[in-house]
């Protein structure tokens, strides 16, 4: 598979039309752009340290007419682990589908995506990767409350005659297309989202769904997520509430949020901090978090990062700090 | 009553539109808002009305285009660099360019859904201005 992606990558390198320039891909033409993106992490919790090669991905997207476009992308996750503790070594090279999928645009309310992509919920889930967050870590609330995949299709576009807002209406009834690669294994998932931009700065949406575990768990959910970004600064918050009926009858719910506020002392240099709630009914896990980060970004694309957890369950306190590339 | 007239028209020179936003013709707009160019130059939309648009960006660093992206789009240099590293993640590629004014004006000419922008003073009756900064 590394063979054949690095063949791959060493054709488009031959025949590219446009200068490369870094995080921005390479532009073979319209209907084949490459890209691709790592990321590095070193941990220590508990007195064990840990350095993981994590995220290694290529991506390919074009436009095959003005109304027909795609994307696929294949990512190996925790590609090279060390214990530094103990020195234990391991790893997983196996390339999974994480996002594939086409579009068929028919008006700019009106777009159809089919196939396997982001689940269209909030801010975080929609730029997951290491070098588009400025934090090394995720807040749980993008991690264990709704399925960070789709397989199935989404009709988003902009709601016509209302002014700036999007949505998403989106449907899945089958397996995820890569059962392996996803944080909740589920056959149907259904939900509808919806975001209004009031300035160039500031927006805030919403959103409910309901899905369907491998273990015939239902939980349906109501999430909300507002923004505010401008140069210096940017601010944001996203809570969901999830109601979980498991297979045994029993019921539970969860509330989990964060709100997260950064300062960009530079355009190179930010300061972080958020504070994370994660009250699981289910498994009495209940945990506050404060996150202090420091993010530099000596060209946007490369990102270096910093940062220590405090949690209220005190044996799970940790630093991370992360190196990550986009191409 | 000369020079209150003098004074009026040397103040529209001086404050008056350096470029203008350009379309087709063809095309039945008579204005449109910078919210719509920006949408449309972030690609966050495809089309203003009715009609399918191609938007052309001016190649480099120009004057133009910075003022373009500061007044119309509202974002410095750095903020839409990182707003289109996140957009090639998200499998968007920014507008195509143009190597000059005169090649952005031909194209918006020759190609019904183009809109670029050119110098006001380059405006004539083969285009269609429909908004000015």
């Amino acid at each position: 598979m590394i063979r054949r992606v690095g063949g791959l990558i060493t054709l488009a390198i031959a025949l590219h039309a446009q200068p490369y320039t870094l995080g921005n891909g390479l532009h073979i033409d319209p209907m084949f752009n490459i890209g691709g993106y790592f990321s590095s992490e070193f941990q220590s919790k508990n007195s064990e340290e840990s350095l993981t090669f994590d995220d290694v991905a290529v991506m390919a997207y074009g436009d095959i007419n003005p109304m027909f476009s795609y994307l696929a992308e294949f990512e190996a996750v925790g590609f090279y682990h060390k214990n530094l503790s103990t020195g234990e070594e391991n790893g997983n090279q196996k390339f999974h589908a994480e996002r594939f999928y086409a579009d068929l645009w028919l008006a700019d309310a009106y777009n159809f995506r089919l196939g396997k992509m982001l689940t269209p919920i909030g801010y975080w889930n929609m730029e997951p990767i290491n070098v588009l967050r400025d934090t090394t870590s995720s807040p749980l609330y993008s991690m264990l409350l709704f399925p960070k995949f789709l397989t199935g299709v989404d009709l988003n576009g902009y709601i016509p005659n209302v002014d700036n807002v999007h949505y998403h209406l989106f449907a899945q009834n089958n397996h995820d297309l890569d059962e392996e690669y996803i944080n909740i294994p589920n056959t149907h998932f259904y939900g509808f989202s919806a975001e209004k931009e009031l300035t160039n700065e500031s927006s805030f949406g919403g959103s409910v769904g309901e899905y369907i575990t491998l273990t015939n768990q239902r939980t349906r959910f109501i999430q909300a997520n507002t923004k505010y970004d401008n140069e210096q600064w940017q601010m944001m918050g996203e809570m969901i509430f999830a109601q979980n009926n498991f297979a045994d009858n029993d019921h539970s719910s969860t509330l989990s949020g964060y709100a997260q506020g950064m300062y960009r002392y530079t355009q190179e240099h930010a300061f972080i901090g958020r504070y994370e709630y994660y009250n699981d009914h289910h498994t009495n896990y209940v945990d506050n978090i404060a996150v202090a980060g420091y993010s530099y970004r000596p060209w946007y694309p490369v990102s270096l990062k910093g940062e220590y957890q405090w949690h209220s369950l005190r044996d799970e306190n940790t630093f991370l700090f992360s190196l990550s590339v986009l191409f | 009553m000369k020079i209150i007239i003098l004074f009026f028209g040397l103040l529209i020179i001086v404050s008056g539109a350096n470029y203008s936003v350009i379309v087709s013709k063809k095309l039945s707009y008579l204005t449109v808002s910078s919210h719509e160019i920006r949408d449309v130059f972030l690609q966050k939309r495809h089309t203003i009305g009715d009609q399918k648009l191609i938007p052309i960006n001016l190649v480099g660093q120009d004057d133009a285009r910075s003022t373009f992206e500061s007044v119309v789009l509202g974002m410095d240099r750095n903020r839409l660099n990182s707003y289109w590293i996140k957009q090639h993640f998200a499998g968007v590629n920014p507008p195509v360019t143009q190597p000059s004014y005169e090649s952005i004006k031909s194209f918006v000419q020759n190609v019904d859904g183009a809109i670029g922008y050119i110098p006001s003073k380059m405006v004539d009756n083969s285009v269609k201005a429909v908004y000015e900064f």
